[in-house]
């Protein structure tokens, strides 16, 4: 039989996925899209109104199948008796690490990947990320700066929606944004404190989110049920299955193909280009092979670093366009958790309305304008403030009809701020192939070796120290600083491992996420990023998967693909 | 959006994915079915008397005033379902232990079990253990252990996340359609960050 053969192969249907997919659908070519999971059904996979009586542990999880089957999983918080279906099994996908480094990966395998329980949460880098390494020496240096992202970050935000506020920083960028959603009462307070306190270097703003505002592109504004992590059935927050994939479908050159377990890319020598790839079919076991002129990973930072560390060659023993030997070094991921809680006193006449799906932003003000003497780079804050209600009710003292009565009223407005900080890469945070472990389907496993260094944990306490300052600044009652002891992984912003940059011998894919080695080959996902800058980084991922789908249809135009 | 514009929006929504010919109400409706096993079930645990001194307890509590109490939100059947599936072992004899010592207290002080104390005596054991929960509390030791603020945490979370308890109890909105950060507050209405 004919080996199936298309224009063009995407792995995986997840944030950067569906990017690819609608952009080269869009551009005219006849496009695979390989999912490794199962279809999802809106109508019947959504169950973010399903209230919690109808769940048989009321959203607090089968414990006992949490801990066979998602012990890594179940770390998340979104990975809940609710959403727990969009997480992996940890027994049929396996991978390994020295347990006194451990690394919680975090993985979703099914149509829309981690696109349905994503965070929402999007900042543009600018040129105090993309120059990072240049300035201090550290990876190396980003083959692009903001200017070339640009049109790609407005491009790719006007298509899905982003709702938030013009600042004006230099070090986050404004996009193209939707109104934005509303602070609470205490919020207000906090932002207004922190105004007058720090004069402009720190600043509050409302979280800029994936989410619908206000309907746009056909889609229904938000109606804050709140837990957008178990789907959406008014697709009113960004996921691939309601935006980026419906988009392809309908140039009628979309195939989509689930249970299509990648099990690594063929090169052909004699041509010098990745022929195709070799698939296990993920319910019959069956092995297969797609064809097509162009190749893009978007499986995920680790799935696209271990498809290509396992797709040898003679011309590439370790690992399809590895002459580097680059490939698997540098993983990254975001240090998160230090910060600060506090009470906000007043307004007990007051409450929030709606569950918002959205928190507040402090862009990062370390080392922007001036040099920080303890530590290279920064972080932001993520939080809000917040009213415990019938949750806080079981710490009240007492029992009987004013325990119940304490039930439906607010508790004190408390305010948290979390923070995310800048991972700098270092090549001894890598992964390879496990010669002892394979998943389910006989593909060999990753193993991981990453920990966080001084730097990282520099940037936590710093965090637990400003945000003390901030809330002390609003008057908060009850400060306390803390300093989370989190493994790299659980941050849930994996990246690195096929960096860009300018030099073949020292990185794998070039300006346009293009392999130096094997030129119709393209990884798009955080497999590519060279620095982890602070922000959330899936914004970043979808621009530099549309930009590099134009590059390769371009060039495929121009016959030099 | 008030709810008739948001069902229409869902409506709508629903009937624009491929697969979806729900209507809203119908996928408002849609899992009632699936979990309702959860419910009704035979206890797993408890034998009669253990359950029937679960349900005194919990129902001082959260007692029925003019919305009804843990005993009618069917809470001791939630707390069996924990403790027979949730627990460990050792959590589970742990909590089978500090109910038995409840009936032990009962009859040192009184002479009958805890069921067939007077509604005083009843108070005056809860309020012993609610005791020890508060000074663990202000020693700065780990009160979450203590058989009492089990039980206490598991009322309050069965009867808030029950259909009767969230909805008679807390009038708790599945769709609430708009968002207000700096609503009045009204009486009885479940603090949105609770569900």
């Amino acid at each position: 039989m004919a080996v199936p053969t298309f224009d063009a192969i995407v792995v995986g249907s997840g944030i950067t996925g569906g990017w690819a997919a609608k952009e080269l659908c869009e551009r005219g070519l006849r496009t695979l899209v390989l999912e490794a999971g199962r279809p999802i059904d809106p109508a019947r996979d959504y169950v973010e109104h399903v209230p919690p009586w109808e769940m048989k542990f009321r959203g607090l999880g089968d414990r006992k199948a949490l801990e066979r089957d998602q012990f890594i999983q179940r770390h998340c918080y979104a990975c809940n008796e609710y959403s727990g279906k969009f997480f992996v099994n940890d027994r049929d996908n396996p991978y390994t690490f020295d347990p006194a480094k451990p690394f919680h990966w975090i993985r979703g395998r099914q149509v829309g990947g981690r696109s349905i329980m994503w965070g929402r949460q999007v900042y543009r880098w600018s040129d105090l990320d993309f120059e990072a390494n240049a300035r201090d020496g550290l990876g190396v240096d980003w083959p692009i700066r903001y200017a070339d992202l640009a049109p790609w970050y407005d491009f790719v935000e006007q298509f899905i929606g982003i709702s938030g506020e013009a600042l004006g920083l230099p070090q986050l960028p404004d996009g193209k944004f939707l109104p934005p959603m509303a602070l609470n009462c205490a919020e207000t307070v906090v932002k207004e404190a922190i105004a007058k306190r720090f004069g402009g270097e720190r600043v509050l703003t409302i979280g800029r989110c994936a989410v619908l505002s206000v309907a746009h592109g056909g889609r229904a504004a938000c109606h804050y049920c709140g837990p957008c992590e178990r789907g959406c059935i008014t697709h009113s927050y960004f996921n691939s299955i309601g935006v980026t994939l419906p988009a392809a479908r309908a140039t009628g050159r979309l195939t989509l193909r689930p249970y299509s377990v990648v099990h690594s890319v063929m090169y052909d020598e004699k041509r010098d280009r990745a022929a195709g790839v070799r698939v296990v079919d993920a319910q019959t076991r069956e092995p297969l092979e797609f064809r097509a002129r162009v190749i893009f990973l978007c499986a995920s930072t680790l799935e696209s670093t271990r498809i290509l560390l396992n797709s040898k060659s003679p011309r590439f023993p370790n690992g399809l366009a590895n002459s580097s030997g680059e490939l698997g070094r540098n993983l990254m991921d975001h240090v998160m958790g230090g910060g600060a809680g506090g009470i906000i006193p007043g307004m007990e006449d007051r409450t929030v309305h709606g569950r918002r799906p959205n928190g507040v932003y402090v862009p990062r003000f370390r080392n922007v304008t001036t040099a920080h003497s303890d530590f290279l780079r920064g972080y932001g804050f993520q939080g809000g403030a917040s009213q415990a209600g019938w949750r806080r009710v079981d710490s009240l003292p007492g029992f009987g009809r004013a325990l119940k009565e304490a039930l439906g009223t607010p508790g004190p407005w408390r305010f948290g701020f979390y923070g995310f900080g800048e991972c700098l890469p270092r090549p001894t945070n890598f992964v390879e192939l496990d010669p002892n472990t394979v998943d389910a389907w006989g593909i060999p496993a990753l193993r991981i070796h990453c920990e966080w260094s001084d730097n990282e944990r520099k940037l936590l306490h710093d965090m637990s120290v400003t945000a003390a300052e901030m809330l002390e600044a609003a008057g908060a009652r009850e400060v306390e600083p803390f300093v989370e002891q989190n493994p790299p992984g659980l941050t849930i912003h994996e990246m690195g491992t096929a960096r860009m940059g300018r030099d073949p011998k020292t990185s794998v894919l070039n300006a346009h996420n293009q392999t130096h080695d094997v030129k119709n080959l393209f990884v798009t996902d955080g497999a590519c990023m060279a620095s982890s800058a602070c922000q959330n980084p899936s914004i970043t991922y979808m621009a530099l998967t549309a930009r590099a789908a134009a590059y390769a249809v371009d060039a495929m135009k121009r016959r030099e693909l | 959006m008030n709810r008739r514009e948001l069902l229409g929006v869902l409506a709508a929504a629903v009937a624009g994915s491929a697969p979806g010919r729900l209507s809203a109400d119908g996928l408002l409706a849609r899992g009632r079915t699936a979990h309702r096993r959860a419910r009704g079930r035979a206890l797993q645990v408890f034998d009669p008397h253990q359950a029937e001194t679960v349900a005194a307890m919990a129902e001082m509590i959260i007692p029925a005033t003019d919305t009804p109490g843990a005993r009618a939100a069917q809470v001791p059947e939630f707390i069996d379902l924990l403790v027979a599936e949730s627990a460990s072992d050792e959590e589970r004899a742990s909590f089978l232990r500090g109910l038995g010592d409840v009936d032990t207290r009962s009859r040192d002080a009184f002479g009958v079990e805890f069921v067939a104390a007077s509604e005083a005596q009843r108070v005056a054991i809860l309020a012993g253990l609610d005791a020890e929960v508060q000074a663990l509390r202000q020693a700065g030791e780990k009160a979450e252990e203590h058989f009492f603020q089990r039980l206490k945490w598991l009322t309050v979370y069965g009867y808030c996340t029950s259909e009767i308890g969230a909805t008679a109890g807390l009038r708790y909105e599945t769709l609430p359609g708009s968002y207000d950060g700096c609503a009045e507050v009204r009486a009885s209405r479940a603090a949105p960050g609770d569900f």
